[in-house]
Order: structure tokens, then sequence, then C-alpha cells
């Protein structure tokens, strides 16, 4: 695929945004400002479960500047979401996040004033909070008019192998619970949304969506008006993570209040709504047994999740699809059995987010495999690499395996542990006053009460896309013009991960022009073709190949052009630097410019148009046993944690993250980098710090203060280390990587914890509280 | 945010005045890192904002060698961290402001501020009482003092009288060493789980003075009495620090919450503790 001179794929590009959004140029969504634009406020339900008896708005509609007040007597008659059973507007509540009236007003403040003026008479029912709860001999139905006249959304049930005779051939056997929490995306940009209508009733929607062409179809289904009167624009996305994967509420209530009032709307979460109203990442009670022979081969697992979806079902339901690859392939495991019930609570609701149930499961999987060697005194790693997931192979559960670079992260990130115990000798291991006090940094010399260690985990991720719809696709289009300018059209959606910047250097690579002079265009379903979303760290794969096809459909009509003006054959032509060059003879040549200008300047002429779409060859999982190859490549990485754990007061400091990540090829290394550290920092605060307290319905700790996101004085040293296979489909060679940078992160510095103090932690995060008490709790048994 | 209307006096006497006129129900913003807030949450409603950060009386950092410290009240955290007679004198003022949340917050955030707030975490508190600081309080009925271990009356409660401002803190010279001991999650930008303030004079191997101080574990900072008198006079033995470790951790009453469980807390005021003594040793 590489054309050999040119240098632009596998380079340190620097992000083609960086300089706008370093410099606050960008215009993000809460940068948008319309001529006319109203602001819109909703009031959220009083009780977790209600009724609403009667709601009065005559005092909000009376406030100077207020424009109008809207109701569930205002919702369309249509239900929308994924389980289709959601409302713009609610009659009955069922959590507290639940929207019950929306006001518009000239000025937030007035809008935010007017919801106090709102009486609503609720009649309170009673909630369940936990899906043990909700399953319950007569618990109360969440959504009576459900068919199934039960709380249970949906019960995955997947097995591969006997699951008997891997118990009968195991030789140690671990079992174990885990309880891992609700954390949220935490976006920097709070979410937002501008809605207008026109004279043809057209809408146009100024959002931070992550899927514009199925938003189209999501709102279009909610508002009962046809996808082709609606026009997303997607404004520069301060975070996204998955929060972006979903239709939400408050869209089309933007809609149907900039409808009503015939002027622009713009809706803007204040922090707190982000963190209450917002979805999150589902919590999951686990109960695993695992086994393995004493020659140090997985023999079986067995995996029972529960999940709370809340009250309304987005993603998140869909996350045990993950938590079940997990479970079933991440080494070969002969025998598995794989079960999670999701649940309909009176909790928030859950969504996708970075991972989509891999930093679930690999918390727990990973884990367990630290065990079994323990059990089995081998080695963490060679045990891992004994069990690892092979190229070219094919897993019971259908995922076709073809580059793997799994030994090779393990061993890479292996190769870095030694270091620790020099680190360990000089390194200060505490900001406690003392050094302060004694004026040097405290090492462990001086700290009895530190404990080093040291923890691996490994991680396997979608790499070429996930068929989770019919269509995986992704529509480009490569418009090349006078003065060689050169415009990528992509499907696919920029949310900070660099796509723009790695599908340019695709496009200029393949096209053989200057970096330089493209430019990509991604914002606009009026402009763009379509795409599925940005998920499942599909972009550089999907997007990656789409636009080499159209890049290369775009220099065969080059090469065409310039084989004529350089009466050679386009056989004989490369491309370079902006120029189109005859092989043998260099002295012969055009610019791309010079070539398409003259398809321009003739009788017949034609512009430049190369065109692509790519599907990756792969089926939906049959929808029984949930086999198949969801994903044309696979990732996979590992990482080393090293640790330092305060016996006296349970804290966890992480002195160094090790990160080896199979990426394929790194067609930009600088943004594979920033996808694993920022990856890490996530997979950090759901190790140690982050936690959304939800107790009856409510969330306790609704802010930045008291959700702990890590900080940049937590962060320890990372070492990215980039493992390249090739792969056979991938654009030169490369798989995605978004999302496993924070996915093995908890379970390495569990196991850190274990090597450091004895403990086993088995709840996220592991807070200081936590692991004191599981220190506490060892030294009790002892 | 609703709308309130906002002065800004440039003289303590026409500060004074405006906070009479308005019955007490203003609110004086210093550095607004808590005060705005809580107005954003609607926790506090006002539709008056005074600001005070034009009072050339509330601003000064003065030492002398007989009289010690005076530190008005606008002084900034960023100052605390940055003044040599800080890092000089009481260096422990230094590392606690130090690590209290970040830069930008810090360099807005006023001493007085956190101390009228008068949360129970506040980190100033702890060891400005274990300095034994005096505070200068100024309203209609005058001017009055008295020591900040006083001042506190409950979360958010101190005895300030409607119209009243705190003026500025005295210190006296520094006597002992202090050390100021917080527990938080994160490395910043975290109120304290947990905060232990300690001085202690020593003779040799001799204890002549002790003062702990204990944050976020009681309705106000909590001076553990008990635990000073189990150290004055006595010799430092490792089981003596245990033991006056252990009794302030049974003084104070600490609550569960979102940041810690009161368990948890108990255990960490005897951590903190005795770190704190051993390394004043
Ligand atoms: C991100 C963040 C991190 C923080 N981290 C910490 C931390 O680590 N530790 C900590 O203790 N605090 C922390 N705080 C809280 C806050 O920054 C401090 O309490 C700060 O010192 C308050 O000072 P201020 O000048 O901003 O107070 P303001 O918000 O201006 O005032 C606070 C209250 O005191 C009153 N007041 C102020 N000055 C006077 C005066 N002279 N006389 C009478 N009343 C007065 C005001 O009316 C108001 O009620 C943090 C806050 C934020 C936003």
């Amino acid at each position: 695929m590489t054309n050999p001179s040119a240098q632009i794929i596998g380079q340190r590009v620097p992000k083609m945004d960086a300089s706008a959004k370093a410099t606050g140029k960008a215009t993000y969504g809460h940068d948008v400002r319309l001529p006319g634009m109203l602001h819109g406020r909703i009031l959220y339900s009083r009780y977790p479960h209600a009724k609403i008896v009667n709601i009065d708005i005559s005092r909000a509609k009376n406030l100077r500047g207020v424009k109008c007040v809207l109701t569930s007597a205002d919702n369309p008659s249509h239900l929308f979401g994924y389980g289709k059973d959601n409302r713009p507007f609610k009659a009955i509540a069922r959590s507290l996040r639940d929207e019950i009236a929306g006001v518009v007003a000239i000025d937030p403040d007035i809008a935010e004033e007017a919801l106090e003026l709102i009486t609503v008479e609720y009649e309170p029912l009673p909630a369940i909070f936990s899906p043990k709860g909700a399953l319950a001999e007569g618990a109360p139905l969440i959504h009576p008019e459900r068919k199934s006249q039960s709380n249970m959304f949906h019960s995955y049930r997947y097995a591969h192998g006997e699951l008997e005779q891997g118990e009968r051939e195991s030789d140690v056997v671990i079992e174990a619970s885990y309880t891992v929490p609700y954390v949220t995306h935490a976006c920097m940009e709070t979410s937002v949304v501008v809605a207008q209508f026109d004279l043809r009733d057209h809408l146009t929607l100024w959002s931070t969506t992550q899927i514009p062409f199925l938003l189209q179809r999501d709102l279009s289904e909610a508002l009962g008006i046809s996808g082709s009167q609606i026009r997303i624009i997607q404004t520069a996305v301060g975070g996204a993570f998955g929060r972006g994967l979903d239709i939400y509420p408050y869209e089309p209530i933007a809609a149907l209040m900039a409808r009503k009032v015939g002027q622009p709307v713009r809706l803007a979460f204040s922090r707190h709504e982000e963190f209450t109203a917002g979805p999150a990442r589902q919590p999951v009670e686990v109960k695993v047994r695992a086994g393995a022979k004493s020659d140090g081969t997985l023999t079986f697992r067995d995996v029972f999740c529960m999940l709370d979806v809340g009250a309304y079902i987005s993603w998140g339901s869909v996350t045990p699809l993950v938590m079940m690859e997990t479970t079933a392939s991440l080494y070969q495991v002969p025998h598995v059995r794989f079960q999670a019930d999701c649940v309909y609570t009176n909790n928030l609701i859950t969504g996708a987010m970075r991972g989509y149930g891999n930093p679930q499961s690999t918390f727990f999987v990973e884990t367990i495999m630290d065990r079994l060697a323990e059990a089995l005194r081998m080695d963490p790693v060679e045990f891992r690499v004994h069990n690892a997931n092979v190229p070219n192979s094919e897993t019971p559960q259908g995922l076709i395996i073809t580059s793997c670079g799994m030994k090779e992260c393990l061993e890479a990130v292996a190769a870095n542990a030694d270091e620790g115990a020099k680190h360990n000798a000089s390194a200060p291991v505490s900001n406690t006053a003392r050094s302060v006090a004694v004026n040097r940094p405290l090492t462990a010399k001086d700290s009895p009460h530190l404990k080093r260690g040291i923890g691996f985990a490994a991680t396997l991720n979608v790499g070429g896309g996930a068929r989770i719809y019919r269509s995986d696709g992704c529509g480009a289009t490569v418009k090349v013009d006078d003065f060689g300018h050169v415009t990528l059209i992509t499907g696919s959606t920029e949310i900070g991960q660099g796509s723009e910047t790695v599908l340019a250097q695709i496009v200029a690579q393949t096209l053989g022009a200057k970096m330089e002079d493209v430019t990509v265009l991604n914002s606009d379903t009026d402009i763009k073709p379509w795409d599925v979303g940005v998920h499942a760290s599909r972009t550089t794969f999907i997007a990656g190949n789409a636009a080499y096809l159209a890049a290369l459909d775009a220099r065969s009509q080059i090469f065409e052009t310039a084989a004529e003006l350089l009466k050679a054959k386009p056989e004989e032509l490369l491309s370079n630097n902006g120029s189109v060059t005859v092989k043998d003879d260099p002295k012969r040549s055009v610019t791309i410019a010079q070539a398409a200008r003259s398809r321009h300047f003739k009788e017949g002429g034609k512009v430049i148009l190369g065109e692509g779409w790519y599907d990756p060859p792969t089926k939906l999982v049959d929808k029984d046993t949930y086999k198949g190859n969801i994903s044309a490549a696979y990732g996979f990485g590992a990482q080393m944690a090293e640790v330092v754990v305060d016996t006296e007061t349970g804290k966890v400091r992480v002195l160094r993250l090790v990160c080896a990540n199979d990426v394929g090829f790194a067609i930009n290394p600088m943004a594979v980098e920033g996808q694993i550290e920022g990856g890490a920092q996530m997979g950090l605060g759901y190790a140690l710090t982050e936690e959304l307290l939800v107790k009856n319905g409510k969330i306790l700790n609704p802010d930045l203060l008291d959700y702990r996101l890590f900080t940049s004085a937590d962060m320890p040293e990372i070492k990215s280390i980039i493992v390249e296979t090739d792969d056979p489909k991938g654009p030169f060679g490369a798989k995605g990587v978004g999302e496993m940078g924070g996915t093995p992160t908890a379970a390495a510095i569990a196991n850190a914890i274990y090597d450091a103090v004895g403990v086993r932690m088995t709840q996220l995060p592991m807070t200081p509280e936590r692991v004191l008490a599981a220190i506490m709790e060892k030294e009790k048994t002892e | 945010m609703r709308p309130f209307n906002h002065f800004s006096p440039t003289t303590l006497s026409e500060a004074l005045s405006l906070l009479a006129e308005h019955n007490g129900k203003a609110a004086m913003i210093a550095g607004g890192t808590d005060l705005l807030l809580k107005m954003k949450a609607g926790l506090r409603k006002s539709d008056v904002v005074v600001n005070i950060k034009r009072l050339s009386d509330l601003r000064c950092l003065t030492f002398d060698a007989a009289n010690g410290l005076k530190l008005g009240a606008l002084t900034t955290l960023r100052e605390l961290t940055r003044s040599p007679i800080i890092f000089e004198h009481y260096p422990a003022l230094a590392h606690t402001a130090h690590i209290m949340a970040s830069e930008q917050i810090r360099s807005l955030a006023t001493v007085g501020g956190n101390l009228c707030n008068a949360a129970p975490s506040a980190d100033l508190a702890p060891p400005l009482i274990a300095l034994d600081a005096l505070v200068s309080l100024i309203g209609p009925a005058g001017e009055r003092q008295l020591p900040l271990a006083d001042f506190f009356t409950g979360p958010g409660k101190s005895v300030l009288q409607p119209g009243e401002l705190l003026k500025e803190i005295t210190l006296p010279p520094p006597v002992g060493q202090t050390i100021y001991l917080k527990h938080s999650p994160r490395a910043y930008m975290d109120i304290a789980v947990v905060g232990v303030a300690v001085r202690i004079l020593l003779e040799g191997d001799v204890c002549r003075e002790a003062r702990v101080v204990l944050g976020a574990v009681a309705p106000v900072p909590l001076c553990a009495h008990q635990s000073e008198e189990i150290l004055a006079g006595q010799t430092l033995t490792d089981k003596r620090i245990l033991q006056a470790a252990k009794t302030a951790a049974q003084e104070c009453s600490p609550i569960d919450d979102v940041r810690g469980a009161a368990w948890y807390r108990r255990r960490m005021v005897e951590v903190l503790l005795k770190r704190g003594i051993k390394s004043i040793q």
C-alpha cells in the first residue's frame, strides 16, 4: 500500500486543530450564537418515581422574558431511544433526571427563575434502586407498558465449550465477587445543543454528538418528521468519550422549543446537570469462577454480571456484548459461560463510555488471572504469555484474530518492570509535610509504612470497527482543485481524538500531496457522506480505509490527466510532495494543481472527485449465540503499574505506568501516545478516585470537587510503547487504539497493590479507605 | 445566578455603613471562591454583594520579633506561599497554603474567606489555632479581638455578628515547631478528609508545650485538649505519642459523608498526629 517516496504516514504530525484549541479560537457548542437565539432550561423531577398529578405553569409563563413553557402535553406521540421507552417530557417520572417541563426565555437566568415558578403536584410511587430489588417478587414495574411485565430488560447468555469439562480439568479454581461503580465522562464541555427551524420546517441542530447520522434518524423518530428535514452541524467537541453515542431527551426538547417559539433555542447543561442528567458508565456486580491446569493452561471462566441500566434504556444495556468478548476471548479459554442481566431501576441512565464494558470486564478477568498465576506459583507474565491470543487464530467465540501483538506487548511491559527497583531506591515516595520538614524527598527507607509493588494486565479490544448496526460503514470523498488543494470530506467525526489529522495524513500520503494542502470537512450532515459514528475505536481503521479508497480514486483521475500531459502511461507515474512524475524519467513532471486545472480548462472537462466507501468484512453477532466476527481487526495491549501503598492510610500512589499497545501501524505516533496517555488518565481515575455516589437514585457528589478526576498532579510517569504488527486490512497496516489506553489500568493497579501489601481489591475505585479496610481485614485474619 | 447589586467600597467606614444599611443581609465577597459557588448553586441567595477587596485596612503582612505577625484578612493563599516572612517564621502556614486548591484558586482565595466561610475542613484553621492566632473583628459595635479557637460555632457559623467583618489575624512570635498534615485522596484540589495541626516545643526530649488541632472531624476545627495534656511536660516516647494520637482520635466526633467514613477519619487523626509529632521530633 505504501508509496515509497512520501513520508507523511508514520510521522509525528501535530493535530490540525491543536493551535485553534490551545488558543481558544475553536468554536465549541457553547460558543454558538445565532441571531435571535433564546435559551432553554429544563425542570427535573423531584421524586425518583412519581405520577405527575397536576402541573401549573401559569406563573412561569407570565414571568417577563419567558417565551414559552412546555410539558408532557407538548410531546409528539412517538417513543424514542434504543429501548423505545423514552419521551421528551414525562407524565410519570421514573428517575430524578426525568424531564418534567421546559422553559424558553430571553436569557438562561430568567429561564432558571421561571423553573422555580412551576408548581408540580406529584404522587410518589414506590421506587427501586438496585437490580436485585427490581427483580424481586412483587417489585413495582418501572415500565408497566412493557410486554414482558418484568424489570429485566434483557439477559445475555453466552457459552462455548463444556463448563463441567473445564472444571474437571482444573487443578486450581478461583472464585471472587467484584463491584464496579458508576463513573461518568465528566467532559470539559457540558452537553449543549442549539436548535433552529426554518420556514420549510427543516431543523438544523448544532450538536456535540458522536453519531450525526443516527441522531438524524433518532430525532426524526422522536419528533415525527422526516430525517431529510434534519441537518446536524457538529461543533468542535469539548470531550465526548461515548457520551454522544445516543439521543437524549434534551435534544428533541430543544427542537420542540425552537419549533414552538419560531426562533433558535440553545440548551446548555450546567455542570450539576451534566452529572445528574447525563449518562453514566453502568455499575456492575460480578461473580467469577475461573480455573487452570497445573501447567498453566486456562480451563474455564464462568461469569455472572448484574447491571443496573437505570430508568431508560441507552447504550449501557448493550455493554455486556463487550464484557462477554473479554470474558470469552481475552486469552485462550476453552470453556466459558457468561450471563449478564440488565435490569431497570429508578436510577440514572447508563450509556456508552470509552471502553464500553471493557474496563469493567478487564478488571475482573485480569485480577483473576493474577490470582490463578499465584495459585499456580507461576510468574504472572509467563502465565499470561502462555495463554495469550495468537496471530491468525479464531477464538471459540468466532473472533478472527489476524495481526496480534499480545505477547510482544506483555513482554515489552515486563522488560520495564526491573527499572522499578532502581527507581525505588532514590525516588520520592511521599509528598507529606515531612519532606518539607526534613527538606529532602522521602525514600522508602525513611518510611517503613510505604510498600512498593508492581502489577500487570493485558487487554483485547476491537480495532477494526465493530458491527453493532447492520452497516459498519463510512463514506469519503476527496476533491482536488486549483492550486492542488485537497479536500477530504469524511463521514467520520472529530471528537478531539485527532482523526482529522490521521485521515489527512492517509490522503496526503496516498495522493502524493503535501500535508498542508489537505483540508478535512467532517461536520455537516448536509455535506458529508454517511457514517455510523465515532465509537469502538473505529475511525482510523474504517474512515481511514474509506479515505484511502477515495484518495486512490482521486489519484487515478490525476494520473489519467497527468499521463496525457506527460505523454506517459498512468502506470508509469508516481506522485509525491504535490507533483506527479514519470518514474524512470523524473525530469518529466507536472504538479497535481496543473493536472487538476487542465481538466477544468478543456472541453468536456471534469472535476477530480474521488469516492470511497468502506464497510469491513465482518458480521453481526448471532442474536442467540452472540458468536461471530464483529471486527475486522483486534487491538491488544498490556500495562505494568508500579505503586506505593501507604499501609497506614491506605493511599495508593502510582509511580509509573508502562503501556504497550499493538496498533498495527502508527500512522501518527504522537496521536497514538495521546490516546494511550489520555486513556490511562481515565483508567487511573476509574481505578483510584472516580465514583458517582448514588443513594436512593440521587447523586451525592454532582460536582468536580467531590467527583474526583485524576489531575495532572496525580499522574504518574507514563511510558508508551508502540507495538507494530502490520494489520493486513488496516489502512497502511493500522488498527484502532482509542479505547485501550484505560482498559487494563485498574487491574494492573489492583495487582500491584496485591504485590505491595497482599490484599486483593475487588471494588473500584480503590480509595484509601477501601484499601485500608482491606489491609486491616487481612491483619485481623493473620 | 440571580442578578444582584454590587458595591465596591474603598474605605472601612463606607463598607461598615453599607453592611449596616442592609441589615447584615449583604454578602461580603473577598476572593469569591467559596461565596460564588454557593450563590451559583442557589445555596446562598443575596440581592446585595459588597466587595471588600479594596479595603486597604484589611491588607497587611508584617512581622516583628517582639509582637509576631499581623496578617490582613485579604492576604491571599498565594501570598502565604510566596512571602519570605511566612516562609522564615511560620513555614507550616506556607506549606498549608501550598497544598490547598490550585495556583489559580490560591491567587484569588483569601485567608479571611477561608476562616469566615467556617467550613469544618478549612485548611488554615488548624495550623492558625495551633499557632495561637487571635482574630480582630470590626463592626457596628466597634472592634474586638478574640482567640481564633473561639471564633467558630458550627459548620458555616462563627461569632461574626451581622455587619461585622474580620479585619486581621495576629500571631505571637513562633514557639516550637508546627506542622499541618492533610489527608485527601488526590495531591491537590481536594477538601481535607482530615487535617491535623500540631505544634510542639521541645526541650531536649521533653515536650514543654503542645497544641493539637483537628480539622474536618467535628462541627468546628477542634482543639484536642486531652491529647495535648498527654504530651505536655512529658518525654516523647513512641508509646506516649501513640497514646496522644489514640486519644485525639477519640476526642473528635467525625461524621460519615461523601468524603470519608467516620471510622476512617478517626483512624487518620491517629495516623497523622503520630506522623506529625514524630516528624517534629
Ligand atoms: C477548586 C477549589 C478548591 C479549594 N480547595 C480548598 C482547600 O484545599 N482547602 C480549603 O480550606 N479550602 C479550599 N477551597 C475553598 C476556598 O477557596 C477557601 O476557603 C478560600 O480561602 C476562601 O476565600 P475567599 O476569599 O475566596 O472567600 P469568599 O468566597 O470571598 O468568602 C467566603 C465567605 O467568607 C465571608 N468573608 C470573606 N472575607 C471576609 C471577611 N474579611 N470578614 C467577614 N466575612 C468574610 C464571605 O462573605 C463568604 O461568606 C477551595 C475552593 C475551590 C473553588
